[in-house]
């Protein structure tokens, strides 16, 4: 009892366990929120969560150089993408204010718009350690930008998805600068062509991963990369330009390659596939998915060449029939996943053939397969006891008796998805049996009530996510069952569960942990309902309130008082004025991206008044097209010069 | 006679005799080679002879002819037996008539020292007697070269074959005709060297001499060029005229030229009925001459391309030739209009130059342009450490600083000069927005009347927005971040 006395007093804890014992600890804390609940204990907790912490992800930049200086010494990994705002003054800022750069090992730097090459630069000179930089969706990064990060010679892994202005010149750059590269992905970096690639090839011979999808590259550029004698993990998605004689270039022996990715491939058939395996008898994952190709019999023979590695076959929109199925569960014994999404002819006969030799399935994909039915699902049940993740989109044939025995037998289920199967309350009590459930979808399903609801409110503590999008029986009571129920929920989509009320969004209120709340077509909420959820939902980022007729402007002050972390927000068609519009725009300090059509009561000068008020933190702006000649120019010039990227939309706009 | 034409300058003059005057100097008495010229007329052609009088050590000296003769004057590329019998009867008279004079050489010689003018004469006689019987037998040999039919002006260096073709046919008889020359006095030559053109055919005459005759291997390479049975290509070569010719095909009616050979068929149609023939019309065959693989050679001596190159490359059609020498030897007379710097002799070069001219700059970072990418790319593989630069690097700078949406980039620039020091970039992001940006960040400026926006909602708006800062632009929240302290700890997740 002394002992315990003890205990509650601070200093007693901290001599109770050392820095190093509370650093151990830590080792084994890794939701943030838990985190959070850590670092409040006490000073002592504090400082050793300080320490601990690896990674960090500021979401101001104001505070970014203080805290980076004062309070984290050994941070490895920085995440940018977050901070509002961020341009090249504020990143040199930032590094001029002191703080343990030159540790940092990753720096992320996804949809940083505002960041140029004289941040970059600024970046890379300070972190010469530099291992990993993630550049994806900057679209205003070009060669220059490139040809600044080509300074860090360290680099090994560098993702530059959709920086648009990047051409073989950047590429060039970094390809000569940063010789060490490892895992590359210049995913819908449209400019770059098959010199590019080439160069590249020649420069960066350790490349383990390389993504060029979406590329105008063609066969020239398959033929360069087959010389790569490491390469692992090879995105080819949307290639229109590579064809079977391209992937024949592969079909070299070098036997490095573990994964290829050549969906989308319109050129791409079997044969060229079977040239790959041929070559890479160690290949893990094969995705050729909407190929417009044919599953012959010699390609599935093939398969038996890679028959020990093959984990994973993703068949996406191809013609499947039993015999296909058969003989790829013959071929490939160790598959863990496959995708049949929308695959033709997908039958309950070849599941039951392809399942009783694949016994170590853990996720399957049968989206849109719309002629399976339980047995089936007796088939998965009888031979797939490891199941994770089950995807019936649209499998409306199932009933509960299906369900019933998939739950007996896979325990281990996290994630399934029964978007437009039909679930009924019955369904629901059989699933939610599951108690490792994490993600529960179930949009499309009209019959499901709020007793359908009770039932998983009751046993599927951990789900972090759930959609009942046009669930419309569902109400206010199926919300506070799940409300009591699942704390741990991060997303919820409610869109058009038209009985929802704001008694519904109060309930919703005590849910923390939530992260994306989907509201669209709520009509019947008000500022009331909205200021419960503002309230209660402490860590909310993303709201959709899209069609809430009712919403007037104190729910956006409810907002703007309430919802500090909110960065992505829709309320098209709500009926609210420029005043709340700007108090919005103006108090949220990591809002980022907003939807703003059809404000059918906000007029020219609120929208130029509220965006102004925003002082440029936005990336990205929905607005009605035909204020693109109404806003002043200086605006729109300062919001664009920011990185912003605004979307005009073709709607009518509707005066007050 | 053209003395203004061929020899213009008194070196030459020296040591050249002229047609019609008497050599004034005999080169005998000189203990060194000399060159000696002179030009007559044969078939009422202006033709040159180049004679070239031996060291005393070799009295059977010997002067050639090395001229074109237009013999043949059947433009068609028709075999014709007729023609041919005629030439073959020409021919023999014509070697009766060399045997005569040489016959008569060898007597005077017998007898008394001959006079050396009419030694020269008669040395010249014999030169191109001897040149007409070469040509004749080229000309009787089968087909001829379309463009060596055509042939008026000659003043030029002559076909190269004619001296294969000589060597070969004298071969048989090389001590009464062949002389053992040496060394040539090159150095001479050089001297001599103004008239460009004449020196060019000295050197070629007096060089081909020698290679044909000193050098074995030479010789009998030049045998089996022109040995057209034993499977190998047979080379020809055209003049430097006939290369610039604009046009190569000429009507032997009407003399008209045309480029193409075609066309002139289409021309010949209006000469008469015989020409309308479909066998006229038609295509010449190609049945005549089945084995035989035509292959050219340049007539710059000491070009690879010439067969007299040591590792001689052939050309392989006219238009290699034609595309050869222009691109060689000649003048780069036309001038790209975009850098002026550029000359082309050949006007389709030009033309692929101006295209890229100008643009697609692609530079190393070494310095070398390229005009394009992949070259660039290509070398930038090559050498460790080079890299393409960026495309007009500082254009970029100065437009987007004189441009206003780049006005943070200038700031930044500015920022980056200074050493990075917080306070200085405090500074200039405090002051440089709120000087520069007003306009565009401050909502302080803003100007209510701008945008008919009433003085009731302006002052609403204000009164909701009292207690905010956000209508500052980012660089005075950091100021006030930064120096109002107190960064909370709910700024992370």
């Amino acid at each position: 009892m002394k002992r315990i006395c003890s205990l509650s007093s601070p200093e007693s804890i901290v001599a109770v366990l050392s820095a190093d014992l509370l650093v151990q600890i830590l080792d084994h804390i890794c939701d943030a929120g838990d985190r959070k609940t850590f670092r409040l204990v006490c000073r002592a907790f504090l400082s050793a969560e300080s320490i601990h912490r690896r990674a960090l992800r500021p979401l101001r930049r104001e505070t970014l150089s203080a805290v980076f200086r004062r309070r984290y010494p050994y941070i490895e990994s920085l995440d940018l993408s977050a901070c509002p705002a961020l341009d090249d003054a504020a990143l040199a800022c930032a590094i001029a204010g002191g703080g343990e750069w030159r540790r940092l090992l990753r720096v992320g730097l996804v949809r940083a718009s505002g960041v140029g090459w004289k941040g970059i630069e600024a970046l890379v000179e300070a972190c010469p350690l530099l291992e990993a930089v993630d550049l994806s969706h900057c679209c205003r990064v070009g060669d220059r930008e490139a040809a600044a990060l080509a300074k860090a010679v360290e680099l090994r892994d560098l993702r530059m998805d959709k920086c648009l202005g990047v051409t073989d010149v950047g590429l060039a750059r970094v390809a000569v600068g940063c010789g060490k590269l490892e895992r590359l992905g210049i995913k819908w970096c449209m400019e770059i062509s098959d010199i590019g690639i080439e160069l590249l090839v020649k420069k960066c011979r350790n490349l383990r991963a390389l993504d060029i999808s979406y590329l105008r590259v063609t066969n020239s550029s398959l033929r360069s990369i087959s010389s790569l004698e490491m390469l692992e993990t090879l995105s080819l998605v949307g290639c229109r330009f590579i064809d079977d004689e391209g992937l024949a270039w592969l079909n070299n022996g070098r036997n490095s390659l573990q994964s290829i990715d050549i969906s989308r491939c319109e050129k791409v058939s079997w044969s060229g596939i079977a040239s790959v395996i041929e070559g890479h008898r160690n290949l893990q994952t094969i995705n050729m998915g909407d190929c417009y190709t044919v599953l012959s019999a010699p390609f599935l023979s093939q398969l038996s060449l890679i028959k020990p590695t093959l984990k994973m076959l993703k068949l996406d929109g191809l013609e499947v029939s039993d015999a296909s199925l058969d003989s790829i569960g013959a071929n490939s014994i160790n598959l863990v996943e496959i995708g049949l999404s929308k695959c033709r002819g997908v039958r309950d006969e070849g599941i039951l053939k392809l399942l009783s030799c694949c016994t170590s399935l853990r996720t399957i994909d049968l989206t849109c397969c719309h002629l399976l039915t339980d047995h089936a699902l007796f088939a998965i049940a009888n031979h797939c006891t490891k199941l994770s993740c089950l995807r019936l989109e649209a499998c409306s044939l199932m009933t509960a008796n299906g369900f019933e025995q998939i739950v007996k037998s896979c325990s281990e289920l996290k994630e399934i998805d029964l978007t437009d199967c039909d679930v009924t309350d019955t369904t629901l009590q059989c699933l939610s049996k599951c108690s490792e459930l994490l993600v529960l979808k179930l949009g499309l399903c009209p019959k499901i009530t709020g007793k359908g609801l009770a039932y998983v409110g009751s046993n599927c503590r951990k789900l972090q996510e759930l959609d009942l999008y046009r669930c419309v029986e569902v109400d206010d009571d199926g919300m506070s069952f799940i409300a009591d129920g699942c704390k741990k929920l991060k997303k919820l989509n409610l869109c058009y569960c038209i009985r929802i009320t704001d008694q519904g969004l109060k309930h919703l209120g005590c849910l923390e942990e939530i992260f994306d709340l989907e509201l669209r077509g709520l009509e019947k909420i008000t500022a009331a309902g909205i200021t419960a959820v503002s309230m209660g939902c402490k860590s909310l980022v993303e709201l959709d309130l899209k069609h809430c007729s009712s919403l007037d402007d104190s729910a956006l002050f409810a907002l703007a008082q309430y919802s500090q972390h909110l960065r992505q927000i829709n309320i098209s068609n709500c009926l609210v004025s420029g005043l709340g519009l700007c108090k919005l725009l103006g108090s949220l300090r990591c809002l980022q991206d907003v939807k703003l059509v059809q404000l059918s009561h906000v007029s020219v000068e609120g929208f130029e008044l509220a965006l102004r008020a925003s002082s440029g933190r936005f990336k990205k702006v929905k607005l009605v097209s035909t204020l693109r000649q109404l806003l002043s120019p200086g605006l729109l010039q300062m919001l664009q010069a920011r990185g912003c990227r605004i979307r005009w939309m073709d709607k009518p706009m509707v005066c007050p | 006679m053209d003395h203004k034409r061929t020899m213009s300058n008194d070196v030459l003059a020296s040591s050249c005799s002229f047609a019609g005057d008497q050599p004034r100097h005999l080169s005998r008495s000189q203990p060194s080679q000399q060159m000696c010229s002179k030009s007559f007329n044969v078939d009422d052609q202006t033709e040159q002879s180049w004679l070239e009088s031996l060291p005393p050590e070799y009295p059977q000296s010997l002067s050639l002819n090395c001229s074109i003769n237009q013999i043949v004057k059947n433009a068609t590329s028709d075999w014709d037996a007729k023609i041919m019998l005629n030439n073959l009867s020409f021919l023999e008279q014509k070697i009766h008539q060399v045997q005569d004079i040489v016959r008569s050489i060898i007597c005077q010689k017998s007898v008394t020292s001959p006079q050396p003018n009419d030694l020269a004469v008669r040395q010249q006689l014999l030169t191109t007697d001897l040149t007409s019987i070469i040509v004749d037998l080229i000309s009787t040999a089968g087909n001829l070269l379309p463009s060596i039919k055509n042939n008026i002006l000659s003043t030029n260096p002559p076909p190269e074959e004619l001296y294969s073709h000589f060597v070969s046919s004298t071969i048989s008889k090389p001590d009464a005709i062949l002389p053992k020359s040496e060394e040539l006095p090159l150095e001479k030559e050089k001297d001599v060297s103004d008239d460009e053109e004449l020196m060019k055919s000295v050197v070629d005459c007096s060089g081909k001499l020698y290679d044909s005759l000193h050098n074995e291997d030479h010789d009998i390479k030049d045998i089996e060029d022109c040995t057209e049975a034993d499977g190998s290509y047979e080379v020809l070569q055209l003049e430097k005229e006939e290369i610039l010719a604009p046009h190569t095909h000429f009507c032997s009616i009407c003399g008209k030229g045309f480029k193409r050979d075609a066309n002139l068929r289409m021309h010949m149609r209006g000469h008469g009925d015989e020409y309308k023939t479909p066998a006229a019309l038609a295509k010449p065959s190609k049945d005549l001459e089945p084995a035989i693989i035509k292959r050219y050679s340049c007539p710059f001596v000491g070009c690879k391309r010439n067969k007299e190159h040591r590792s001689f490359q052939p050309l392989k059609t006219l238009l290699c030739v034609k595309n050869h020498y222009k691109r060689s030897h000649c003048e780069k007379s036309y001038i790209c209009s975009r850098c002026h710097t550029k000359k082309f002799s050949v006007l389709a070069d030009l033309k692929t130059h101006e295209k890229h001219c100008g643009r697609d700059k692609w530079l190393c970072s070494c310095g070398t342009t390229f005009s394009r990418k992949d070259k660039l790319f290509g070398h930038v593989a090559l050498f460790q450490g080079h890299t393409p630069a960026l495309t007009a690097d500082e254009d970029c700078v100065l437009a987007t600083l004189e441009h206003g949406n780049g006005k943070e980039l200038g700031i930044e620039a500015e920022a980056n000069r200074c050493d990075l020091t917080s306070d200085s970039l405090n500074d200039v992001l405090d002051t440089k927005i709120f000087d520069d940006d007003r306009t565009y960040l401050s909502a302080l400026s803003f100007e209510p009347n701008d945008y008919g926006v009433t003085d009731e909602f302006m002052k609403v708006a204000f009164g909701l927005l009292e207690n905010s800062s956000s209508l500052y632009p980012p660089g005075h929240f950091d100021f006030v971040q930064k120096y109002g302290g107190n960064p909370g700890s709910g700024s992370f997740l």
